[in-house]
């Protein structure tokens, strides 16, 4: 799997390190990345379903490039949201649709990423890509 | 010292998890499994497998004894005269909920529940509540953990079933269950206690325990996932109607219309859980092969001490880990959320529960939404708990 070169950096960056307390450290600092979705636009809109922890997502179109704005009180939540900013930040929608969530798993962070299962990060990521194609549709 | 020495029986503790040795607090989830329950299941698969109670073949025979055998076990382990097998705690109580709720219970009749109950224990009631407009009244839980038994007498009047979990699945508490059970009887209530978490840490005579009904899986206590059992004192046994039609619980069929089974049978429609079962009495053997008791003492000295390192450590304990409180060990941190304190622990091998715990009513009532869990059994030792207090330390000292 191949993904934009900033992602590629960081999937690369991640699976040079062996141990795992490492690379939850590693997210843990991506957390710095997320562009805050400030607690006063937090809504049932914005809350990813199935999350353990609170998590709000919001994808905003700038000149055509998107923004995404994300909040959790989980820091490795946190750390996949800084990820996702990463992965996001600057691209067109049609580009963006192209990345896949393989990438927590390539980046031995979370075990599996069965869409049946109830997985936070795979419920983030859904109803961002959804939000996204439907800034494409719209 | 008995949990150094039933290590080598269960494999799985053998294995690494991210490099680390496995470290597994997460029993009130589900236990392991020793060798000789898995050793039961393979050699039942390999030598005896067949549909039971039909054929007069050589092999439906051993299926049908080493089905039975479980049965047996379990009337004689915790001396109870009619022993229904089911899938786990959950369809037990289901069970009650059909096959004795919906026989005896109408519009206005009330059934006394507890904050402290698992969702298995909530949701089946609820949903005859919608059905018969029967009334559930909630006994609450006081700030120090244990039931309002001022509440819970008031909510007895007129009740015509108390359901109430032996031992909280979150907190570790074990309830008054010999003042509910007389008090409920006094009332005129019949009782049904949700044992999963207490069969495993102690041994319960049902008939002297006066309880009309009691719930609980076999995973919990070592044996295999998808089998449990439901307890029933053999005048209630009577007043149950069947709940799930099909093979097994039948005595003839007809176009016109069917007629039961008499006994237990009469509530195990389809085939049943035949190497489930074979594993299940492995387990209750096995589990006779030391003292239950003085390891439950051992654990909870643990569990105590661990409590009170947390604490020391800046978490919030909820629970109080007295004699007879199951050795499990719900806490918080301020600031580390328990997610990243469960991702932090799996790292180093440490296998806990986070989450509601199936018990949404009780952490609401804690104002909670959550914990991190650790919970103990009789393979942990207490050098584990010193490495997972540590561990714990050195995640404060990095992330608070």
């Amino acid at each position: 799997m191949t993904y934009p070169e900033a992602l590629q950096e960081l999937v690369e960056e991640f699976q040079a390190v062996d141990d795992k307390r490492e690379r939850l450290e590693m997210l843990f600092e991506l957390a710095d990345e997320v562009i805050e979705l400030p607690a006063d636009n937090w809504s049932e809109h914005t809350r990813v379903r199935g999350c353990q922890s609170e998590a709000h997502v919001s994808v905003v179109l700038d000149d055509g490039r998107i923004q995404f704005l994300s909040a959790a009180d989980a820091r490795m939540v946190q750390g996949l949201m800084g990820i996702l900013t990463i992965a996001l930040d600057g691209l067109t929608p049609a580009q963006a649709v192209l990345i896949s969530p393989a990438f927590a798993e390539e980046m031995g962070l979370l075990n599996t990423l069965t869409p049946s299962r109830s997985n936070g990060f795979r419920n983030m990521y859904d109803k961002v890509m959804n939000e996204i194609r439907q800034s494409m549709e719209g | 010292m008995i949990g150094l020495n039933l290590r080598d029986q269960f494999p799985i503790l053998q294995r690494k998890v991210n490099g680390y040795p496995l470290v597994y607090l997460d029993n009130a989830a589900t236990t392991q499994k020793p060798q000789v329950v898995l050793d039961a299941m393979n050699d039942y698969y390999s030598k005896s497998n067949a549909n039971v109670h039909r054929a007069v073949h050589t092999l439906a025979g051993e299926a049908t004894e080493g089905y039975e055998s479980c049965r047996a076990k379990l009337k004689q382990r915790f001396n109870a005269s009619k022993v229904i097998i089911t899938s786990g705690t959950t369809e037990a109580i289901n069970l009650v909920a059909h096959a004795w709720g919906r026989a005896n219970l109408n519009k206005g009749d009330a059934v006394v529940l507890t904050e402290m109950e698992h969702h298995s224990d909530i949701v089946p009631w609820q949903m005859l509540a919608e059905e018969r407009g029967v009334e559930l009244r909630y006994v609450p839980v006081t700030p120090h953990f244990t039931l309002d038994m001022d509440a819970f007498e008031h909510a007895l009047e007129g009740a015509a079933l108390v359901c109430v979990v032996h031992t909280s699945n979150v907190l570790g508490v074990r309830n008054p269950l010999e003042d509910i059970i007389r008090l409920s009887h006094q009332a005129g209530a019949k009782v049904l206690i949700d044992a999963a978490q207490g069969v495993p840490h102690a041994t319960i005579d049902f008939e002297a325990f006066g309880a009309d009904f009691m719930a609980f899986s076999a995973h919990k206590m070592c044996g295999p996932t998808g089998i449990g059992a439901l307890l029933v004192e053999s005048s209630t046994f009577e007043t149950m109607q069947p709940f799930m039609g099909g093979g097994d619980m039948i005595e003839t069929v007809t176009t016109e219309g069917s007629t039961y089974q008499t006994n237990e049978h009469k509530f195990e429609a389809g085939t049943p859980r035949i190497a489930e079962a074979i594993g299940w009495t492995a387990a209750l053997e096995w589990m006779e092969s030391f003292d239950l008791d003085a390891e439950h003492d051992r654990l909870i000295a643990i569990a105590s001490w661990v409590a009170q390192s947390l604490r020391d450590l800046g978490m919030q304990v909820y629970g109080r880990h007295e004699a007879d409180d199951a050795a499990v060990v719900s806490f918080l941190h301020p600031t580390i959320n328990s997610e990243d304190i469960a991702h932090l622990l799996d790292a180093r091998g440490f296998a806990v529960r986070t989450g509601h715990h199936c018990a949404q009513p009780l952490l609401t009532r804690l104002g909670i939404s959550g914990t991190v869990r650790a919970s103990f059994y009789v393979y942990n030792t207490r050098e584990e708990a010193e490495g997972f207090v540590a561990e714990i330390g050195e995640i404060v000292e990095k992330f608070a």
